[in-house]
């Protein structure tokens, strides 16, 4: 019997610091989503669905979404396949290829706040090095962070350069468990070098591959804001305000409490959708060698 | 004996505890290690001549971060005794149920005269005839300028524009491109977001337009926005004629992007808050270039009314601690002190909120050998009182400003005319204002 609670006793700890920190705000999201609260909490007013009903008839809200799916598949398409084509360069057995690997990884490693206040840096309309560089090879002056689209661009450039090391280590460790001898039967039987990318690796990277679409898309959409906040905080006229940023703006600018829980359960609930679509699919469209 | 020996137990206990140092915690949002540095050693000051009182200085970031630990804390149960709220904040303190009105203070204590303060200052921060918190950092926008740009441009540096026409007329002139049209000098340069915003509620008060209605909220809870109108417009207009003819550049978000095209003199002048004065002073000399600083420019023909305070202000909080409420006073009234007052206001550019200060500085010949710091005090000192330069007061405000920086934005990237984006930040201004005021 001591047996059977032991175990139980072990994971108490972890369930108390999971109810508190997780369940119990969680909790309180839902219940804060139904009232507007005064910024001090100390007026509370019941008011149902009133700030999901203003939610989704708030053009503004409906942008920010539209701007979030833009920002999140192109972010995460895009980032994929620069990571793939670097992984496969960097899997090439060519002398210092570990110094390479380190300076991918790099970015990776820093956080997201000082990642965009370096690209801000770089793309400063007139000190920054990469707004010379386009005058002087394009005679272009852009202004990248305070029009449109070229600010979404940016962020999103930003945001892959900042996943890219996450990404390219993991397509790394696919690509090497790959059994050499498929390639070699494959040359045998004269298959050319792009049959060989299409044919074996990118199938047998394909679990690889679902569980990055996976993490990128989580990054993409919940940990850009940094980034968003750093380099253009949602602007111009909000087409860098994504959801997470939106919510950030509403709660904590504007203190909003109410209408920003609404915000904050609609979230969950996608990723809740998001996670069941992972677990029901992820294992079967997924071919494992 | 054992009665010898209780006593002399009580005794120590009750020395000790009126002897032990109080602790109070004062929250500020000064960032940077000089300002920091500057509090601290103020905060010093005060410890060294009341060593009973110890003060907690704690830097809590920004004006919005300290906003948001202020309300954490006071949910929390544990809120500081005295924080530094900004300008926009008034509102939602005076609705926050947890401070205690500056006049109730100033009420008690005969040795304050609150006559001292800085009449703008103490206008702002007074609503329904209370003055609820106490000035201490206040600044307002200037115009700093680039007296050698100025000269290259064939300009004369000693006679600056006065209204937007010349204004717009200078930028272009102060615009520089190259040999394939690539400008590589602005004439103007600003920051979107909060600022601008700001900037905005500034360049109202100067044509003496209101805000919000019931004189801007300050004779009753405002319930409506007022400023899409003739004086809103022409401050789009003027925003927006630089930007599409290409003689000013929006530097982005915040204050240090617009800071560094003018020091890095990619731009020849900037609007930005006094408080940067130190700032531009020293760039200016470590950058060789001359520094003036001009008035905000004005519409030719409309009535001039003057700026509105900005920065931030003292709040006290209500602790239920009547010795720690003691403490904080005695704080703020050597935080408002002429000393304090000069220590801070040259060490910033932030300007004295107490009267005597400036008069001190001035008699001293400071503001003779530094014309810089006397136009950013002039400037406020020149200001009409009225309901429009005394600013608005909403617990809606920090919507406003997002509301309105978003609506430049629609019009600088020709999403919206000027009318149609002023007429949409009132819109939305007034949503947030029914949405804030339907919980009072």
């Amino acid at each position: 019997m001591a047996k059977k609670i032991f175990p139980y006793l072990l994971l108490v700890p972890t369930f108390i610091i999971i109810a508190i920190f997780i369940y119990y705000p969680a909790f309180q999201t839902f219940k804060l989503s139904f009232y507007r609260m005064s910024p001090f909490g100390n007026r509370l007013f019941f008011v149902g669905f009133q700030n999901f009903w203003s939610l989704f008839t708030s053009g503004q809200y409906i942008q920010s979404a539209l701007t979030t799916l833009i920002f999140v598949t192109v972010t995460v398409i895009g980032g994929l396949i620069i990571s793939l084509l670097l992984a496969l360069l960097l899997n090439e057995r060519v002398p210092g290829i570990g110094v390479f690997r380190t300076l991918i990884f790099a970015p990776y490693a820093i956080s997201p706040a000082v990642a965009g206040t370096l690209w801000a840096f770089l793309l400063s309309p007139v000190a920054g090095y990469v707004s010379y560089l386009f005058l002087i090879l394009f005679k272009a002056q852009p202004q990248w962070l305070t029009t449109y689209p070229l600010a979404l661009i940016a962020i999103m450039i930003a945001t892959i350069w900042k996943n890219l090391g996450f990404n390219v280590i993991f397509f790394l460790a696919g690509l090497q468990s790959i059994p050499q001898s498929y390639y070699e039967a494959a040359t045998i039987d004269g298959a050319n070098s792009v049959h060989r990318l299409l044919r074996i690796t990118i199938p047998l990277l394909s679990p690889i591959t679902f569980y990055l679409i996976v993490m990128n898309v989580t990054f993409t959409a919940f940990s850009a804001f940094a980034t968003i906040d750093v380099m253009t905080q949602g602007g111009p006229a909000n087409t860098t305000s994504t959801l997470i940023y939106k919510l950030y703006q509403d709660g904590f600018v504007n203190f909003n409490t109410g209408f920003a829980s609404a915000e904050s359960v609609v979230l969950i609930l996608i990723m809740a959708v998001f996670t069941y679509l992972y677990f029901k699919f992820g294992q079967k469209a997924v071919f494992y060698q | 004996m054992r009665k010898v020996f209780l006593f002399s137990v009580l005794t120590f206990l009750a020395v000790a505890i009126f002897a032990a140092p109080v602790t109070i915690q004062f929250w500020h949002a000064m960032g940077g290690t000089d300002r920091i540095q500057l509090l601290q050693n103020l905060a010093n000051e005060f410890m060294q001549q009341n060593p009973d009182i110890k003060v907690d200085v704690q830097y809590t970031g920004s004006y919005t971060d300290t906003m948001t630990k202020m309300i954490a804390a006071v949910r929390a149960g544990n809120p500081p005794d005295l924080v530094m709220i900004y300008d926009i904040g008034t509102q939602m303190m005076i609705d926050s149920g947890v401070i205690i009105p500056i006049q109730n203070m100033i009420d008690k204590d005969p040795s304050f005269d609150i006559n001292t303060l800085v009449p703008a200052s103490r206008g702002y921060y007074t609503v329904g005839g209370k003055l609820y918190s106490m000035p201490f950092n206040s600044s307002n926008p200037v115009i700093f300028y680039n007296k050698t740009l100025f000269e290259k441009a064939g300009l004369d540096p000693n006679n600056p524009p006065n209204t937007f026409e010349e204004f717009i007329e200078y930028a272009k002139k102060l615009t520089v491109k190259d040999a394939n049209g690539n400008t590589i000098q602005y004439g103007f340069t600003f920051g979107s977001g909060e600022p601008l915003a700001w900037f905005f509620e500034q360049f109202m008060a100067v044509q003496n337009a209101l805000l919000l209605n019931n004189n801007n909220g300050r004779d009753g809870r405002a319930t409506k926005a007022v400023f899409a109108n003739e004086a809103g417009l022409r401050i789009f207009n003027f925003f927006n004629e630089m930007i599409q003819n290409g003689s000013a550049i929006n530097a982005g978000p915040g204050w240090d992007n617009a800071r560094q095209i003018f020091i890095s003199q990619r731009a020849a002048m900037l609007i930005t808050s006094t408080s940067d004065v130190n700032m531009m002073v020293k760039a200016a000399q470590s950058g060789n270039f001359s520094l003036g600083v001009m008035f905000l420019p004005h519409p030719s023909g409309v009535p001039y009314g003057g700026v509105i305070v900005g920065g931030a202000s003292l709040w006290m909080v209500n602790t239920n601690n009547a010795q720690r409420e003691e403490a904080t006073w005695k704080f703020l009234k050597f935080l408002e002190s002429t000393d304090a007052q000069i220590q801070w206001s040259t060490g910033t550019g932030y300007f004295p909120v107490n009267k005597n200060a400036i008069i001190k500085l001035l008699y001293e010949g400071y503001y003779a050998k530094n014309p810089p710091y006397l136009v950013t005090v002039l400037q406020l000192l020149m200001s009409n009182v009225t309901p429009a330069t005394r600013g608005g007061a909403t617990g809606a405000f920090p919507q406003i400003r997002t509301a309105v920086d978003t609506a430049f934005g629609k019009m600088f990237t020709k999403a919206m005319t000027p009318q149609q984006a002023l007429q949409w930040a009132q819109d939305q201004a007034n949503q947030a204002i029914a949405n804030y005021n339907s919980m009072y």
